[in-house]
């Protein structure tokens, strides 16, 4: 587990650069928010599920949070079809706030074909320390 | 950053043209008021639990859905609206949700400010006169690459209509939600007692975001954004987007006056009885509690000393609270116990 502040980036998950992270197991890869990213959200109040089925390309807008009255966007890190959305955070929203790794995660895709991540960052290299610190720059965090 | 004063248009523009901007790539700050009144719900609610359609339609009030966050609104003329549309890269978009919010709207508590209200930003998203009370109503959403902006300056505000046409369990809860919203959101007209021209308004927002976002130039919209819009209209106005199911509570009703004042109805089954609450909450302290239900309890006029008892009480010290009221023997009822009270109340 790498931490960089006071944020936790699990070693085995993969990051956007939309605070996005992703973890593949065989043909299915879930995704959910990082520690990072629910800083920059604040209290989420509203996760919108997306459908089971329907298929997404990478870089795709596929769910929407709210926060504060803020409608942000989740971006597919990877290409496949909705396999799974994880429904309890319409109830239960701060899950993704209070448990971002585990409970909190967003959806599962099964992928269309094995996914590139080596446009993903990776914790523990410097560009992964590099590009938080940009970011902890950008948002004044 | 180009600023499009449109000055009064349709209602229906009055939301699709900021929809329209990121599609087409716009940037820029756009004024304007609709010309007819019309209801608009948050992009996660559902319109069937939060709004009285039946009410709308006999009103002849158009409901529409944004893709922006919040609550139900009514809006109409008396309000003049900013949009701001940034590209998420443009520096005027650095920072993350607190951050601009705080930059977008201090420009306009400036604006209040300017107009003769003292006012000031209050996070996360409100802007509120030195005594607290909300004067703008606002929202954000990240639409493609865009990050919009939006809200209110508040000439007047029609707060019989607002609250007739939301959906609400009974009148009296109606008539609670009324009482709280005009005790905590004002206008321009109630705090100076006079009416305001459209360019006094529009002058001191312009004038205030300019210094924020820079040199804003005066530009016509560009016909792009009008012919996007026009193509979203049949999207955004159909029954697909519209009936989208919302938010889900285990509450019976939830209505948020302003960022830290709410009204929430409760249900709770407890094993002496059904035991129903109205309850007022601000800056997490109790406002006031209304109790009624299915349950034996006496003195009969005791429910009212509980009442009493839990009114200004914070919500972290409700427990303490109802176990010395109780502990006080001035009120028993049999089955209902305070994790049930707690229950009822939204605090367990």
């Amino acid at each position: 587990m790498a931490a960089i502040g006071k944020w936790e980036f699990p070693d085995d998950l993969a990051y956007t650069a939309e605070h996005v992270w992703v973890r593949v197991e065989g043909t299915t890869a879930t995704v959910g928010l990082s520690a990072f990213g629910t800083e920059l959200s604040g209290q989420i109040v509203f996760v919108e599920a997306p459908r089971v089925g329907r298929a997404v390309a990478v870089g795709e807008p596929f769910m929407s949070l709210e926060s504060g009255k803020w409608v942000g966007r989740i971006k597919s890190p990877v290409a496949g079809t909705i396999a799974e959305a994880n429904e309890e955070l319409e109830w239960e929203s701060a899950t993704v706030n209070a448990d971002p790794y585990g409970k909190g995660w967003l959806a599962k895709i099964t992928l269309a074909d094995p996914p590139d991540l080596s446009g993903l960052m990776k914790p523990g290299t410097p560009a992964f320390e590099a590009f938080i610190a940009a970011e902890r720059q950008k948002y004044g965090t | 950053v180009r600023v499009f004063d449109l000055g009064r248009v349709p209602w229906l523009e009055s939301q699709l043209l900021y929809h329209a901007m990121p599609r087409v790539g716009v940037e820029g700050l756009v004024i304007l008021a609709p010309a007819e009144p019309y209801v608009c719900i948050g992009r996660h609610q559902d319109p069937f639990q939060e709004i009285d359609l039946e009410a709308c339609r006999r009103r002849g009030l158009p409901v529409f859905r944004r893709e922006v966050g919040g609550g139900a609104v009514y809006l109409d003329g008396a309000q003049v609206f900013f949009q701001v549309v940034l590209h998420r890269d443009s520096p005027a978009a650095r920072g993350g949700t607190e951050a601009l919010y705080r930059r977008m709207l201090a420009p306009v508590a400036a604006a209040y400010g300017d107009l003769g209200v003292p006012s000031r930003y209050r996070p996360v998203n409100d802007v509120v006169t030195t005594d607290g009370r909300k004067v703008s109503g606002t929202g954000a959403a990240e639409i493609g690459d865009f990050i919009v902006l939006v809200g209110n300056l508040i000439e007047d505000f029609d707060y019989d209509t607002m609250v007739s046409v939301l959906r609400v369990p009974d009148e009296k809860f109606r008539g609670k939600v009324y009482r709280s919203m005009h005790e905590n959101l004002t206008t321009l007209r109630r705090e100076t007692g006079r009416s305001f021209a459209w360019g006094e308004m529009t002058g001191a927002l312009v004038r205030r975001f300019a210094e924020e976002l820079g040199p804003l130039e005066p530009a016509a919209l560009p016909a792009e954004v009008r012919a996007e819009a026009a193509r979203l209209e049949p999207v955004l106005t159909g029954p697909e987007w519209f009936a989208r199911a919302g938010r889900r509570t285990s509450v019976e009703r939830e209505v948020r006056i302003a960022g830290d004042v709410q009204l929430t109805q409760r249900v709770h089954k407890a094993p002496g009885g059904l035991v129903r609450s109205i309850v007022e909450v601000k800056d997490a302290r109790v406002v006031h509690v209304s109790l009624s239900g299915d349950f034996f309890c006496y003195p009969g006029e005791g429910l009212a000393g509980l009442e009493d008892a839990l009114a200004g009480t914070p919500l972290a010290r409700l427990e303490q609270a109802l176990a010395s009221f109780f502990a006080a023997g001035r009120l028993v009822v049999p089955g209902v116990g305070i994790p049930d009270w707690l229950a009822v109340l939204g605090a367990a």
